[in-house]
């Protein structure tokens, strides 16, 4: 049993991309966006149940703005009868999770509606919400009463492939949370992702791909709802070999060897007498060339 | 056969070694001596290998001279000439005097440089064991490759050598020793003798006027340690002393220091001086006081004696007496005795100004020079190792589609969790997750039940089927309503509590003692 001390953070960013669950549902009618909120709201409740002091965010991630499912700016967990008076679904349920479950329905739905369709902006706006996540733990932390302990944990549900040109706030956001102790572990629903491989190896989070989306939420019970000190006593997936190679600037491959400049340190794949980039000029010594020795040539006269 | 175009400084006949008659030969670079009769040289010493030259004592009757070489070698040489051996002696040994220093130098400072290598390098020193005291290789060719690399450091560190200052209580250490009978015996080394000289130049210029030529050695120190020059009291000066001058001129040279004063403006003497009346009462400034008694005298006239050795001996330390130019110094007239200290004076003060006022590390430091970075393509690293993949290419109808799909789901959106997934559908990804399982391939084979003895398994599982029952009661209690609700609400968290601590807690902790890695969760589960 935890004591009054321990708090445990849970902060689930769920992918939103309108555009990929959209076609998703076109694909996969039994899976669309609804069931996995469904699922993810089902986790969402287990863990406020397990322990009283434990403490949950949700953040939508859309590929136009991060936003905060739960908790809403403008509701305070104290004020609970004030609100709906009809909140209550009449099953008895903790008026906590009931009154969540609701907020969060209520601001996807508003979310979805206030969609604008441009088509340049197609990507999940992941980096982003990871950092909102983070902020938003700093924030609790520093909130905490004197005396109390917190530990907290980033749960991404990743839906849409990864976008290459949010490396670098990625890569901040993982060695941000890497200082600050927090584990990003991800739920990986369609295709593998290299940047969040790299993130839970990092922080030391969990990486799975599910093989079914319908039985999202039994693998997110399974595996992601024991926190780090209860993981290490049970038997999980194991860790992914992740791939750290880099990528040469100039094709983009990835690669085992290669060059890399001594001025700007980018690496290149071949080996070229001025670097592309800061344009630094390279000599290398060639072999000396040894000039053949002439015999003498003994004429015999 | 000696070089004949050696220059032979002196020949000394009928000179004998090893109870042969010859002659002896002494060059320009080396001693020579050949066997009567022949014109070969059997003995020839270079000077820079003698190490030093001794004689035999006066009042022995053969007269003698040897050379003590650096190898520890010695050759004595016998001078057999009735009338003129002492006389040959002599001029030999003086000449040797002479010439042996020239020599001595250059030697020793090899050999000294050799030492030096060996003892600061435990490693040179080993393989110096190694090869040349096993005769693998020559010293010679051991030293060739290493003194070359030696040669230009160590020069560079010999000019730079510190030299040895005076103590400063060379004086009292000389301790006379009582004699018996009413006389004092004063020990004097050369060491201490060179103390005296570079201290007090004045007396090494009355030594080298008047030894030898008025006095021996032995009867100018003692008129020195005789003479009130030496003693305390310095009042009667007026007998008849060598040292007279020397008082004379000591006076003369603490005078003008005190008139110079200290070169360092920001040293301020006068602060120093006692102030008759309390702190915090003002300062009674104390008039010249011109009247004196003879026992103030006397005092004074030690005081003045012990700040002019003072001052000596450190002048002495800072005076270079190699180099005759007067090398520009700041305290070069601290003996008082120089005469262009008065040249230095504005400079010096103007250096001492500028130190106090400036510090180094606040002025702005003018760092290396460094060549900027200019980047082309900076946007190359913000790409990260992501392999450029075809991306869907999505058109915008696809996209319109999409989103207008999406927001009619979601708009009708209500969490329905109680039916979330097919049974089938989870038991399957339960199996996938238990070892053996689809994603369980590279962990542990073993399913649970294996590692977990089948006697606990049934007792986890009754515990479970007991705490579920228990649970049951109590969940269907709420929402509390009636009175009898509420009783039964707390009789069942009694139980709980009850069978947590009757049931649970030893379980637990038997399975803790006993397996380190089993599936606890459930345990956890229920713990709640």
């Amino acid at each position: 049993m935890a004591s009054e001390d321990e708090v445990s953070l849970l902060v689930i960013v769920v992918d939103v991309n309108p555009i990929w669950w959209g076609q998703q549902a076109q694909r996969e009618p039994e899976f669309n966006l609804s069931k996995c909120l469904d699922a993810v709201m089902v986790m969402a409740n287990s863990h406020l149940v397990m322990t009283r002091t434990n403490k949950l965010a949700i953040i939508a991630s859309h590929c136009q703005e991060s936003h905060f499912l739960y908790p809403n700016k403008h509701w305070k967990a104290g004020d609970v009868a004030g609100d709906e008076v009809s909140s209550g679904s009449g099953d008895g349920k903790y008026e906590l999770l009931s009154v969540a479950n609701d907020l969060v329905a209520e601001e996807i739905r508003n979310l979805m509606a206030r969609t604008q369709v441009k088509g340049h902006q197609t990507d999940t706006l992941l980096a982003g919400s990871l950092a909102k996540a983070l902020c938003y733990i700093h924030r609790v932390s520093k909130e905490l009463e004197a005396g109390q302990d917190m530990k907290s944990r980033i749960l991404v549900v990743k839906a849409a492939e990864d976008c290459a040109l949010q490396y670098m706030n990625f890569m901040n956001v993982i060695f941000a949370a890497q200082k600050q102790n927090i584990l990003i572990d991800a739920c990986v629903l369609d295709s593998d992702s290299g940047l969040l491989q790299q993130a839970c190896d990092i922080t030391g989070g969990l990486y799975l791909k599910i093989p079914q989306k319908t039985a999202l939420a039994q693998y997110l019970l399974w595996v992601f709802l024991p926190d780090a000190d209860q993981r290490s006593q049970l038997v999980l997936p194991p860790s992914v070999h992740v791939d750290y190679r880099a990528a040469c600037f100039c094709h983009r491959n990835l690669i085992e060897i290669g060059y890399v400049c001594s001025v700007c340190l980018s690496i290149f794949c071949n080996f070229s007498p001025i670097c592309t980039t800061c344009e630094t000029a390279f000599k290398i010594p060639l072999p000396q060339m040894m000039k053949p020795k002439k015999k003498k040539l003994k004429t015999a006269n | 056969m000696a070089a004949l175009s050696e220059e032979v400084l002196l020949v000394v006949k009928r000179v004998r070694q090893r109870k042969q008659d010859g002659t002896l030969y002494l060059m320009t670079e080396r001693i020579a001596w050949g066997p009567e009769g022949k014109d070969r040289f059997t003995v020839s010493h270079l000077y820079a290998d003698i190490r030093c030259q001794k004689i035999s004592p006066d009042g022995k009757s053969k007269i003698q001279l040897q050379l003590v070489l650096h190898t520890g070698e010695s050759t004595t040489f016998h001078f057999a000439n009735e009338s003129t051996a002492l006389k040959d002696r002599d001029a030999a040994k003086d000449l040797l005097q002479q010439l042996l220093p020239k020599f001595k130098k250059k030697a020793n400072k090899q050999l000294e440089e050799k030492n030096k290598m060996l003892q600061e390098d435990p490693v040179l020193f080993q393989l110096y064991k190694d090869l040349v005291v096993s005769q693998v290789i020559s010293a010679e060719e051991f030293w060739a490759s290493r003194l070359k690399l030696s040669s230009v450091e160590h020069s560079l560190s010999n000019n730079s050598k510190q030299e040895v200052g005076i103590s400063a209580a060379f004086l009292a250490d000389i301790r006379p020793q009582t004699d018996g009978c009413n006389g004092l015996k004063y020990n004097l080394t050369s060491d201490i003798i060179e103390s005296i000289f570079k201290t007090y130049p004045a007396v090494k210029q009355k030594y080298a006027e008047n030894v030898p030529h008025n006095l021996t050695e032995k009867e100018f120190w003692t008129r020195f340690f005789q003479s009130h020059y030496f003693h305390r009291d310095r009042i009667n000066t007026g007998q008849q002393d060598i040292f007279s001058e020397c008082a004379k001129q000591d006076e003369k040279g603490l005078k003008s220091m005190v008139v110079q004063g200290v070169k360092n403006p920001m040293v301020d003497l006068l602060s120093l001086e006692d102030k008759t009346l309390d702190e915090g009462y003002g300062s009674l400034t104390v008039g010249p006081n011109s009247s004196k008694t003879v026992k103030e005298n006397s005092n004074s006239a030690i005081i003045k004696r012990f700040n002019h050795h003072s001052a000596m001996v450190l002048a002495a330390g800072l005076r270079k007496v190699d180099a005759p130019s007067d090398q520009a110094s700041e305290t070069s007239s601290t003996d008082g005795n120089s005469r262009d200290s008065d040249f230095f004076q504005p400079p010096i003060k103007k250096v001492k100004l500028q130190e106090a006022i400036e510090y180094e590390d606040l002025q702005n430091g003018s760092g290396p020079k460094t060549i900027a970075l200019n980047l082309k393509k900076s946007d190359r690293y913000s790409h990260g190792p992501v392999p450029l993949q075809s991306h869907h290419y999505s058109t915008s109808q696809d996209i319109i589609n999409s989103v207008n799909c999406i927001q009619e789901e979601i708009s009708c959106y209500k969490p329905c969790l109680t039916r979330v997934m097919p049974s089938s559908a989870a038991s399957s990804a339960i199996t996938a997750l238990s070892p053996g399982g689809l994603l369980m391939q590279a962990g542990t084979q073993q399913a649970v039940s294996q590692l977990v003895p089948t006697d606990v398994q049934s007792e986890l599982k009754h515990l479970y089927t007991a705490a579920g029952e228990l649970l049951r009661h109590f969940w269907s209690c709420f929402p509390v309503n009636t009175p009898f609700l509420e009783e039964k609400v707390v009789k069942m968290r009694s139980n709980l509590e009850r069978f947590q601590s009757t049931k649970l807690r030893p379980f637990q902790e038997k399975i803790q003692r006993e397996y380190l890695s089993t599936n606890v969760r459930l345990l956890l589960l229920v713990n709640l």
